[in-house]
């Protein structure tokens, strides 16, 4: 290939790509109107600015109905006017550079919590991560879960060292606004729903039989979830987290909880570790 | 129920008449197993660990045959290509094993951005050097019949210095792949930059058609846009009939992706795809390929359906909608 045609491509491939990002109409934009038709031609029907137009707006349209989609219920949250001023700062700002839209938004949470224009912006923020934990869990792995046959062969001498394997479709997420119940409540009639108040959750988010959902636990499950997500084994796991939340009684609550686990699909394997970790 | 395959160009196979592979649709599929020839499938929407576009994709499988069709490669982008997306791309390629699979004759973006378009480019030797070189590298690398769709196009550059039918022969030729050949692209593109549809349809390599594809669109009077939206209209049909006559039997799939209708609607749509290639390979005997300018061809009263006046803007996305949290 000759080097110095393919680079005269790529430059007007690159004049042209941040031309279709820019957020003005190209044809009020008389900072590039000369340079336009030096590599446009036009026709009788279209102007060179008018033929790259095209594009340009679909470059908007397609970006900002594809969050729209995956953000329903931040959008529900700001209302148009808002959301369209987020979104297209968040376009402005941030290159979109996966080769597939699914990952348009990952950079949005982040994004949302610095935005300190933004009204309701913790609220806005917990919102945020929770749908991209959505759309993460949406398309992540299958596993199948563990039978509940094979957690309570555990011995008790085996659950000290147990390491527990969590489903690749589980997210945790702890929140300052109920915002996994808005959120449905959003989707379902965005009209009349109100602004709840402030209200710590832990939830945890899961892809069951290929369907989304949540599901709240207490601030030690919580904990000991985290800690077992680490892939440590569970007798580490559990002093990590009697460290972190003295008030609940893990001994009490450790069977049941494990079969709850085990029957919504959480746990997919247990390993034995070869020695007994401990805490850091 | 699956028609069997016939031999068809380049090694493979004449699937017959199918249809893109749409979500609205999953339920009628699934449940009913309609008698479609074969399924085209937008690759990028399955190139995910698991979920429901897996689940849909595997049940899919159990009873049809699959091809796959790319809308991101970015075969002519200033970069290189993207070995992460051709790694996941060779992943789907493994559990679709599908007879053939294309993406298109276009550039997605530039400076690490990927601007989810395809963008058309100018038609130059560099360009066709780009193209051939890495069209033959992907081919390779996915070990399955590659093929390149002519897109539709909305602007000319000044550049430009071949047919667009010279540009995609040139480069089919050079690296010995297949051609996607998209003949509402060619009525798109040949309304849009003043062209003969039938010049451009007689200047292809016929022997390297592996596929066609079939689509409506959005006329706005002052140019038209590829929206896959809509029923394929008389004059394109005749298109078909005529690339049918030149080509010889192809494997068809007819695109719906806005306003997408209930499947009996698409599935009438192949039907009648069926209908005008069974009639265009009667008639291949007696070729009766159209012939006239342009301005001739699109100013009869048979070149097209009225101007459709703009209700709205809105984004057009090749393939329809993905499977998102949306669907819950």
């Amino acid at each position: 290939m000759n080097d110095a045609e393919q680079t005269e491509l790529s430059e007007l491939q690159l004049w042209m790509a941040r031309l279709l990002r820019t957020r003005r109409d190209l044809s009020r934009n008389e900072s590039v109107a000369h340079q336009i038709p030096l590599h446009i031609m036009g026709n009788p029907r279209l102007s060179p600015e008018e033929q790259l137009e095209i594009y340009r707006e679909q470059f908007w349209l397609r970006h900002t109905g594809s969050l729209v989609e995956d953000f329903p219920g931040l959008g529900g949250i700001l209302g148009q006017q808002d959301w369209e001023r987020l979104v297209e700062e968040y376009l402005e700002s941030h290159l979109p550079t996966s080769y597939t839209l699914r990952n348009l938004g990952d950079q949005l949470p982040a994004f949302v919590e610095r935005l300190s224009w933004l009204p309701h912006r913790e609220l806005c923020t917990d919102m945020a991560r929770l749908e991209w934990a959505y759309i993460e869990l949406f398309d992540a792995a299958d596993a199948q879960a563990l039978s509940p046959e094979k957690i309570s062969a555990l011995s008790p001498e085996a659950w000290e060292t147990a390491v527990f394997e969590l489903n690749p479709a589980f997210w945790l997420l702890r929140v300052r606004y109920p915002v996994a119940d808005l959120r449905r409540a959003l989707v379902a009639n965005r009209d009349t729903v109100a602004i709840p108040d402030e209200g710590p959750e832990n939830l945890v988010l899961y892809r069951h039989e290929r369907v989304l959902k949540y599901k709240t636990v207490s601030d030690g499950a919580f904990a000991l979830l985290e800690e077992v997500h680490r892939g440590i084994p569970l007798g580490v796991a559990l002093e990590r987290a009697a460290e972190r939340v003295p008030t609940e009684d893990f001994e009490e609550s450790l069977g049941s909880w494990f079969e709850q686990w085990g029957r919504l699909g959480w746990v997919v394997d247990v390993k034995q570790s070869a020695t007994v970790r401990q805490p850091d | 129920m699956l028609r069997d395959p016939i031999e068809g160009k380049l090694g493979v196979p004449n699937l017959g008449i199918g249809m893109g592979l749409r979500v609205p649709h999953y339920r009628t599929i699934l449940e009913q197993r309609p008698a479609v020839d074969f399924f085209e499938i937008i690759s990028e929407n399955f190139m995910v660990a698991g979920g429901k576009p897996i689940y849909h994709l595997e049940r899919v499988l159990e009873t049809y045959r699959v091809i796959q069709h790319g809308v991101s490669l970015s075969i002519g982008g200033p970069e290189p290509l993207n070995r992460n997306y051709l790694t996941r791309l060779k992943q789907l390629v493994n559990r679709v094993k599908p007879a053939w699979l294309s993406d298109h004759f276009c550039w997605c973006g530039a400076g690490g951005a990927h601007l989810h378009d395809l963008l058309p480019l100018p038609y130059t030797r560099a360009a066709v050097s780009r193209v051939a070189e890495r069209a033959r590298a992907v081919q390779d690398f996915l070990e399955v019949r590659f093929a390149l769709e002519n897109t539709s196009s909305y602007l000319t550059y000044t550049s430009s210095g071949i047919p667009e039918w010279e540009f995609i022969s040139e480069i089919a030729e050079r690296a010995d792949i297949g051609l996607m050949f998209d003949v509402n692209n060619v009525y798109v593109t040949c309304y849009n930059q003043d062209l003969d549809p039938h010049q451009f349809i007689r200047s292809v390599p016929h022997e390297r058609i592996v596929q066609i594809h079939l689509a409506g669109h959005t006329n706005l009077g002052k140019y038209i846009i590829d929206t896959h939206r809509g029923h394929v209209i008389d004059p394109v049909w005749d298109l078909y009939r005529e690339t049918i006559e030149l080509a010889g039997p192809v494997s068809t799939i007819i695109e719906w992706d806005d306003d997408i209708p209930p499947f009996e609607v698409v599935f009438a749509e192949a039907e009648r795809a069926r209908k005008v290639s069974d009639a265009a390979l009667e008639a291949r005997a007696r070729p009766s390929v159209g012939a006239g300018s342009a301005h001739e061809f699109f100013a009869s009263g048979a070149a097209g359906a009225e101007p459709q006046p703009l209700e709205e803007v809105r984004a057009w996305i090749q393939g329809g909608p993905r499977e998102t949290t949306a669907h819950e």
